[in-house]
């Protein structure tokens, strides 16, 4: 046993109480963590108005203008929520989504990094792992808002601002089919009603209804008929919800990418660079390119999964049909349509699951074995 | 298929592409990181990244050796009672017995502490003993490996060997329990700008949990940053952002504060408040690690002190104790022929060294000599015919002690 006695400077220390130890083991975020690094996000003004502007922007100054000039002057401009400017704002709106949620997530999962604050942070003992985790509940909790309020902006106007949809599409040649068949309840209504479908879709080709023509005269044929028409009308309710539902899952899976990325790369500026060129130039490559014996590598991809996870009011917007297709990607030239068979619901399930948990595991390893 | 065989060169080619360009990434980064390590934690390496010729370390003598690790020297009780570098008042003096293992422990020890980056130590083999309830300074010059040292200590980076306690808690095994009573600022202290003071603090607190919530304001009045703890960081000055990283530390009602080179980018009265505020915090019992590369701040401001260099802890005890090594006097005579006085000296094997020197000569007395082994000195000079005009006691500081121990004499500070 050694002593050492030293001289020092100092009186005696006042004695005082010992810090309560915290066992800070818990991977869980807690409450206060999640809102903090919530709020660390909201105070971002610049991340904040370019989600606001890239989400909410379009429709609102769409809107706007038309719902403006139909109370103006309703004779020339018609009303506001019409099918078309909801196809038009539903084209590029998960490309927006996805690209501000890769966006605000790169930034989430960056920011302690560059900042400096990250090493403040290891500092107080608390598991790297909840420090990762609670940045996923932070930052959903401004994007899904923000494109729930978009989404329900677009329905609002649609709904209650726009025409209503008849029951039924009428044909040139007085054939009126009721809106809002799926496929095999298109097909029991030809069997259902033969002299109407002849009528309707003749043997042999012809041209039905606004240019729209069937070479073959095909029962899929005559439903990619039947769907480019009634796409003109608005989407039912329940093809609402699935759309919004679709395009909150988007946005979700965007930011965890994002995420992830940025907390393996450590660099905000390149994790949102590859994302975007991944979601806006590889992903409209895999959906189009028709690879044989890389088509399972193609499905790995998680645009080309949404693509295909996409509702049929969507996917008959975008100008696909059967079981699904890609949606509209900028510089597609319009209605790119897909050529990749579809791939079975579980393997979508499979692939978008995959992501989100390989990234939330792959940014959850990096931040705890990361020098800070 | 002429056209599926073209689209499989686009997507194939792309993704090769991007594999090769993330390896290349992602060596680099590899690469960059561990130059930056090196440079930061040893200053050996050049722009070429080769290893510069090592300078010789100090030999340390079994004293000194007895100062820095008393326990693996087995040292006696060691008892050094010098005249401290600044004369406390006699009420302010007093002594501290510390039994190790039995009383209160160490705030930090460590034992074969090693960290490399690549084949450079910035941390190599560092035996430390940080008393507790003293300020302790940590000091080299740039490049030395205090901050490697210190972002070990708090598991920012992993050791590559050695053992760790702080407050006698093993880390890394119970990190999380050891930091729960430390407080840190590590390098610059640098914060979220766009947020306020007080959010950074609230973000901080979130993080630690219990009570650090309730402690926001008392760390921000504590340091002065009430008036502005609603602006953001971004506004800051240095000096407010040091004493925000302290308000940080204080958080966690810390039992130890490493403070990482504090007086950094602060003015004289920001050094002054830093330095009060350091002295507070010990007369409240806590223990303040200081890493510094100002002398005269850590002689000021540290009770203890260990010297380090090239990754080494080459001296650790009480600046009283490095100053004046192991007890050695060091003496200063003005005579009239310093050539014979020298001989004569070094003839009656009274010195352990003689040097010429500019006015006469310095001569250094073995350890435990006190002032009658000066005179004896004189006397027998005199007795040889020298003709003696002054002696005086050569006064020495932790500066002079520092640039002879390390092994850069001041290069690059």
């Amino acid at each position: 046993m050694s002593t050492i006695e030293t001289v020092v400077r100092r009186p005696a220390p006042a004695p005082r109480p010992t810090s309560p130890l915290r066992r800070m083991t818990s991977a869980l975020p807690t409450w206060g963590l999640i809102s903090t690094k919530n709020l660390e996000l909201r105070r971002r003004r610049g991340l904040m108005v370019a989600v606001f502007v890239l989400l909410l922007g379009p429709p609102v100054i769409l809107y706007g203008f038309r719902l403006l000039f139909h109370a103006v002057d309703p004779s020339h401009y018609g009303p506001a929520g019409t099918a078309s400017a909801f196809q038009d704002l539903m084209g590029p709106m998960p490309e927006l989504g996805f690209i501000i949620a890769v966006t605000v997530g790169a930034a989430a999962g960056t920011t302690d990094l560059t900042d400096g604050m990250f090493r403040h942070l290891v500092i107080t003992g608390r598991s790297r792992i909840a420090l990762f985790l609670a940045r996923i509940p932070a930052g959903l909790a401004i994007l899904l808002p923000v494109m729930a309020l978009t989404f329900t902006l677009c329905c609002l106007v649609t709904s209650f601002e726009g025409v209503p949809n008849p029951p039924s599409i009428s044909f040139d040649n007085g054939v009126s089919i009721p809106v809002g068949l799926s496929e095999s309840q298109f097909h029991g209504w030809l069997d259902d009603h033969p002299r109407e479908a002849l009528q309707a879709f003749p043997r042999g080709g012809g041209e039905f209804v606004d240019g729209v023509s069937v070479a073959s005269g095909s029962t899929a044929s005559r439903y990619d008929a039947y769907i480019d028409v009634e796409r003109t009308l608005n989407p039912p309710i329940n093809e609402m919800v699935k759309i919004g539902l679709w395009l909150e899952l988007v946005v979700g899976v965007g930011f965890v990418v994002g995420l992830g990325f940025g907390a393996l790369t450590g660099q905000r500026t390149v994790t949102t660079i590859v994302l975007i060129a991944v979601q806006v130039i590889v992903t409209p490559i895999f959906d189009r390119a028709h690879i044989a014996y890389f088509l399972n590598g193609q499905r790995l991809l998680v645009g080309v999964a949404l693509d295909q996870l996409q509702p049929a009011g969507l996917t008959s917007i975008a100008g696909g049909g059967g079981g699904g297709g890609p949606l509209q990607h900028f510089g597609s030239g319009g209605g790119t349509v897909g050529t990749i068979p579809p791939m079975p619901t579980w393997a979508m399930i499979f692939v978008i699951v995959g992501w989100i948990v390989g990234w939330s595991v792959i940014g959850a390893w990096r931040m705890a074995t990361r020098d800070a | 298929m002429p056209s599926t065989a073209n689209l499989l060169h686009g997507p194939g080619i792309l993704l090769i592409l991007l594999l090769v360009g993330a390896g290349v990434y992602l060596l680099r980064r590899r690469r960059a990181k561990d130059h930056e390590g090196g440079d930061r934690g040893t200053g050996h390496t050049g722009s070429s990244g080769a290893p510069r010729e090592q300078t010789d370390m100090t030999v340390i003598s079994p004293e000194s050796q007895a100062i820095a690790d008393p326990v693996a020297a087995g040292a006696e009780p060691l008892s050094v009672r010098s005249e401290p570098a600044v004369a406390p008042s006699p009420a302010q003096t007093r002594t501290i017995s510390l039994r190790v293992g039995e009383r209160d422990g160490w705030a930090v020890e460590t034992h074969g502490l090693t960290k490399r980056f690549g084949t450079n130590a910035a941390v190599d083999d560092v035996e430390l003993l940080v008393p507790r309830g003293s300020a302790f300074g940590y000091l080299g010059p740039n490049g030395a490996g205090k901050t490697t040292l210190i972002r070990t200590l708090l598991g920012l980076t992993k050791a590559n060997g050695g053992t760790m306690a702080l407050l006698d808690t093993p880390v890394p095994i119970e990190r999380r329990e050891a930091l729960a009573r430390v407080g840190a600022i590590v390098d610059e202290p640098r914060f979220h700008e766009h947020l306020t003071g007080r959010e950074n603090l609230g973000l901080l607190a979130a993080a630690r949990g219990g009570e650090a919530k309730q402690r926001i304001v008392p760390s921000l009045q504590r340091v002065g940053l009430v008036e502005r703890a609603d602006h953001k960081v971004g506004s800051y000055s240095m000096g407010m952002r040091q004493r925000l990283g302290v308000a940080a530390c204080l958080l966690a009602d810390p039992e130890l504060l490493i403070l990482d080179e504090p007086m950094n980018g602060l003015d004289p009265a920001g050094m002054h408040e830093m330095r009060e505020m350091i002295e507070s915090f010990v007369e409240e019992g806590r223990t303040v690690m200081v890493s510094s590369h100002l002398l005269d701040e850590v002689e000021r401001t540290c009770d203890a002190v260990a010297i380090v260099d090239h990754g080494r802890v080459v001296r650790q005890g009480t600046i009283d104790e490095l100053v004046h090594g192991s007890g050695a006097l060091a003496v200063s005579v003005e005579c009239g022929d310093p050539g014979m006085a020298q001989e004569v000296i070094e003839r009656s094997g009274m010195a352990a060294g003689v040097a010429l020197s500019d006015s006469g000569l310095t001569v250094t007395l073995p350890a435990g000599s006190s002032r009658d082994d000066i005179a004896q000195l004189t006397r027998l000079l005199v007795e040889e015919g020298v003709a003696v005009y002054g002696v005086q006691q050569a006064q020495t500081s932790l500066e002079d002690w520092f640039l002879t121990v390390t092994s850069r004499l001041g290069g690059d500070g």
